[in-house]
């Protein structure tokens, strides 16, 4: 199993609420570029932020680029107090992001998400629409780089289920 | 995805709609028939190819930073 889905798989079994987004959910969808972090949109309730932070405490969460040194514990707490956190962990990058601009939060993501089995793994994938919004609200070169071919993609998909 | 959706997609891959977003893409410069490809995959191997890319592109980069600076 590759990190990404074993990732994906220890947050599932911890029972995080989360959506998987980003380049690893478009490449589920048939994307053929390539990512190197996982984006995650996560549910707030102090519950799951007790669950998430505990899940990830193995894999060792730190602040992405920071100097040693930078004080810093993926608590429960720490969770409740920001929004979006851009990690490294000791398997993989990890983007938590709690909303996301163009497609909301996880109850907005949850509705029309696909369930997609990796490694035997259910995957809770955010859907081609909602990435293509988030990605047209991101506005960033490399968003607008991704949008044709996501466009294209939910195209042939169309196509396929018609 | 069955012979006929297959042959279905590479036809519309191949002449495109005007004005489609397959049309746009291919304009764009989006080979699309490397999307096709892993559409053909199930998700567990479409996460394979994306893991070994990755794990080759990491390579080269680790190999190129070891290289002599002219």
């Amino acid at each position: 199993m590759n990190k990404f889905a074993a990732l994906v798989k220890l947050l599932g079994e911890a029972q995080v609420d989360f959506v998987v987004i980003g380049g690893y959910a478009a490449m589920l969808h048939g994307s053929a570029f390539l990512t190197q972090d996982l984006d995650i949109c996560y549910e707030r309730s102090p519950q799951n932020l007790r669950r998430l932070a505990a899940a990830l405490a193995p894999i060792h969460p730190r602040l992405r680029g920071a100097p040693e040194g930078i004080p810093f514990s993926l608590d429960e707490r720490t969770l409740a107090q920001g929004m979006n956190f851009t990690l490294q962990t000791d398997w993989i990058d990890l983007d938590l992001l709690g909303e996301i601009s163009g497609a909301g939060q996880f109850s907005d993501l949850v509705r029309d998400a696909e369930s997609i089995d990796v490694y035997g793994a259910p995957h809770l994938v955010a859907s081609l629409d909602t990435i293509i919004k988030s990605k047209q609200a991101a506005g960033r070169p490399k968003d607008r780089n991704a949008l044709p071919e996501l466009e294209a993609l939910r195209e042939l998909k169309f196509r396929k289920h018609k | 995805m069955t012979d006929e959706e297959h042959k279905e997609l590479w036809e519309l891959i191949q002449n495109p709609p005007p004005g489609s977003k397959i049309a746009a893409a291919k304009e764009f410069g989006i080979d699309l028939t490397l999307n096709l490809r892993l559409l053909l995959l199930t998700p567990t191997e479409r996460a394979e190819r994306m893991n070994s890319a990755l794990e080759y592109a990491i390579e080269l980069k680790q190999a190129g930073a070891k290289l002599p600076n002219e």
